[in-house]
């Protein structure tokens, strides 16, 4: 019983050091202009870059928060936290902590803590800014979005552990925070949006932890189920930043002079080993699907938006924009375009899942052939005509191309299809207000209110 | 030594290798309480990871190192509650204060020491609150010494205490050091000036390639040695080689400084000789030095090697 009540008294006494050094860790961060700068300013430049960005989105920002915050921790965990560890290991401070009558550990998870609240703040910052500047909604589950920023945090704290114990000095954390980072940012669904990368970029991002960080995220700020089926990302989070953490620590330097041998290699491909079970189960159960531009909502337009729109001041088929050929009634007629007829049996960006971008596409080649003065420009829109007659259901096709009227601005456009032979990249907005052309002389043809 | 008080720090049978590196070969040694002892040795010796051993920052290949009776392999939080240190390569965050740097680090231990006091014993009371990076190099030494006597240390281990200070700063340290030795404290000391060795410790081993290769007081350890005094001389005119070499019990002339270092079996004999050569030949004494052994030429004579030919570890 002595013992024990002397533990239990030892505890009690240990614990303000501990709790004692979480708080000086925050505090001498508030004192570093650097870790302010990277810490607080940056988060809000990439706020106000985002909010310029993604001008016309409504409400502005709303889903673009699991980005937004996402980019914060990982600024946190890439930069932040190890360029703190590693300054400090460098000055020595870590070796008189060494010193201390407890386990190193201990002092590690202050500092994760503290680095916890530093990235929150931040988030708070941008969600607070976002509300006051642009008018963005909170998140729609406030706790669903504490826990999945927390789990986030911790996950990729894991990935800045991992840093620290690498980087010999602080201008090498930059060089590896780098390389977690940039990829993340460029390719991984953090920085650019998952739905206008490539397909094989959105396949390659199921690789990085960076996506399922988003999904969870903007799931809390904007799904009405909240994390209701997130469970593979919080998982695939979960899996990255324990692994992650477990090698950090394991790895851990406390002394500048101690540089890790070949050993070191090992750790870091199993870290690396983790992202990429993540990435083969997230493939292995189709969870790698092209995801495609929000907002398409085609399928929300209603017979009595279609029964207004007019057709009467859209150019003549024979004028030089929007032209268009009679149909065909001959191989004869048929045979400048007959390659292309076939290329877009294949062509992939009118295949996608979405009908309402798929048709988009497939009216930004007619766009494309009548902007770039191609000579089949006329014969081009009627083999696209054709196809989308013939590829898709007619109530598909009459709402998607009401959509491309009425919300011009939605979704994504084509300007260039090397692979169909259109090499010259004429600009997007005069792709988009063709587009809108095009889809008028379409569904008037659609709905029998143009004579073909 | 049945009289001897108990040790606070005993090592028996150290060793240590940095891959094929043999940093220490079986190192003994025992530091009472009052007393500071210290390793002395050039640079890449072996003191520090001696020293880090002793604090646990590295762990030893074999031997063992006790601490108060606790076996500080063994049980070395229980150990480094009775040890403070000052490290050579360890520093603070560049915004911490001396006062929060007490606070911190004495938050850790159960039988803290008071940071007001501590401020005032280092003379820190005027830069409590001034952040570590305005700090002069000696106030940072002293806060340094101060966050070694946070915990109440039975054992204090300064590890080249002095590197990089001014002859006044050095004199205050030794200072400090010599009151922690007369409060009851066991100091534990590495440093690589002799001088500083000579004055401070009450007793030194002298560490060569991870050997200690003596251990005794300064002044027993001179007295020991087989090493003969020399004679320092200058004279009005020029005294020539034969001459200088021919005096009564002298073994070696060296040219030195426009006069001449003579090495003699016999200090009295040489001297006596040396005057009675100038009368005769018309020449005077300008400048006449005994001296005696020197921790150097200890080491030298111990080790077969200059003190300054040591290469960096």
């Amino acid at each position: 019983m002595v013992n024990r009540g002397g533990r239990l008294m030892d505890q009690t006494r240990r614990r303000p050091g501990l709790f004692r050094h979480f708080l000086l860790t925050l505090r001498l961060n508030f004192r570093n202009r650097q870790a302010l700068v990277y810490g607080f300013l940056v988060p809000v430049f990439f706020l106000l870059a985002f909010g310029s960005v993604f001008r016309s989105d409504s409400p502005l920002l709303f889903h673009q928060m699991g980005q937004l915050l996402t980019i914060s921790i990982l600024g946190g965990a890439c930069f932040g936290l190890p360029t703190a560890l590693v300054a400090e290991r460098e000055q020595g401070v870590w070796r008189r902590y060494r010193l201390l009558p407890v386990p190193i550990g201990n002092l590690v998870a202050g500092t994760l803590a503290a680095r916890v609240v530093l990235v929150a703040l931040a988030g708070l910052l941008q969600i607070a800014l976002a509300r006051l500047a642009y008018g963005t909604p909170l998140p729609m589950h406030p706790w669903q979005a504490g826990v999945a920023f927390l789990i986030v945090t911790l996950s990729f704290l894991g990935l800045g552990l991992v840093v620290a114990a690498l980087a010999n000095d602080v201008p090498a954390v930059q060089a590896l925070g780098q390389c977690l980072f940039l990829p993340m940012i460029m390719i991984g669904g953090v920085g650019v949006p998952l739905a206008v990368l490539p397909a094989w970029a959105q396949r390659l991002a199921g690789f990085m932890p960076g996506r399922y960080a988003v999904d969870v995220i903007q799931r809390a700020f904007s799904n009405s189920e909240g994390l209701h089926g997130a469970g593979f990302s919080l998982v695939a989070l979960a899996v990255v930043g324990a692994s992650a953490g477990c090698i950090g620590l394991r790895l851990f330097r406390w002394d500048s002079g101690r540089r890790r041998g070949r050993p070191v290699r090992i750790w870091v491909a199993a870290a690396l080993a983790s992202w990429v079970a993540v990435g083969c189960v997230a493939l292995e159960t189709g969870r790698l699907t092209t995801v495609l531009p929000e907002a398409a909502e085609y399928e929300a337009i209603t017979d009595a938006q279609i029964a207004g729109i007019t057709f009467g001041d859209l150019p003549g088929d024979a004028e030089f924009v929007t032209p268009l050929a009679r149909p065909f009634v001959s191989a004869a007629d048929r045979a400048p375009v007959e390659e292309l007829i076939a290329q877009l049996k294949t062509w992939a960006p009118g295949q996608l899942d979405d009908a309402g971008q798929s048709v988009r596409n497939l009216v930004c080649v007619a766009c494309i052939a009548d902007v770039t003065r191609d000579p089949r420009e006329g014969k081009v829109g009627r083999a696209i005509f054709d196809h989308l007659r013939k590829n898709f259901p007619k109530d598909d096709l009459r709402r998607a191309l009401a959509w491309m009227i009425l919300r011009p601005d939605d979704g994504t456009v084509i300007n260039n299809a090397p692979e169909l032979g259109f090499h010259r990249h004429p600009p997007q907005v005069t792709i988009r207000s063709r587009g809108v052309l095009y889809a008028g002389k379409f569904l008037g043809r659609l709905e029998g209110r143009i004579s073909d | 030594m049945p009289n001897s008080p108990p040790a606070s720090v005993c090592v028996r049978d150290l060793v240590k290798h940095y891959g094929s590196v043999e940093a220490l070969r079986g190192i003994n040694f025992e530091v009472a309480a009052g007393e500071i002892f210290g390793l002395l040795g050039p640079n890449g010796a072996g003191k520090t990871t001696a020293i880090e051993c002793v604090l646990g920052l590295r762990r030893p290949d074999s031997g063992a190192v006790a601490i108060d009776g606790i076996d500080a392999l063994a049980f070395p939080g229980r150990a480094k509650e009775r040890v403070g240190a000052q490290l050579q390569t360890a520093a603070l965050q560049d915004k911490i204060t001396p006062r929060q740097a007490l606070d911190l680090f004495a938050s850790f231990y159960r039988k803290p020491a008071g940071t007001g006091a501590l401020l005032e014993r280092f003379s820190l009371t005027a830069k409590a609150d001034a952040a570590f990076d305005s700090l002069s190099h000696g106030q940072r030494q002293r806060l340094f010494l101060a966050l070694a006597f946070v915990n109440r240390p039975s054992l204090v281990v300064l590890d080249e205490p002095t590197a990089g200070l001014d002859p006044n700063a050095r004199r205050e340290l030794h200072r400090m050091i010599a009151g922690v030795r007369d409060a009851g404290h066991a100091v534990l000391l590495s440093t690589h000036h002799m001088d500083e060795a000579r004055s401070l410790c009450d007793r030194i081993a002298i560490l060569d390639h991870g050997r200690i290769v003596a251990t005794a007081r300064p002044a027993e350890l001179v007295s020991n040695a087989n090493v003969r005094p020399k004679v320092a001389v200058k004279t009005r005119l020029p005294l020539d080689a034969a001459r200088a070499g021919a005096l009564p019990g002298v073994v070696r002339a060296e040219s030195q400084k426009g006069g001449w270092l003579l090495s003699t079996t016999d200090v009295n004999l040489t001297i006596t000789g040396l005057v009675k050569q100038l009368e005769a030949d018309g020449n005077a004494l300008a400048d006449l030095q005994i001296q005696g052994p020197t921790l150097e030429d200890v080491f030298i004579e111990l080790t077969g090697r200059t003190w300054s030919t040591e290469e960096d570890a």
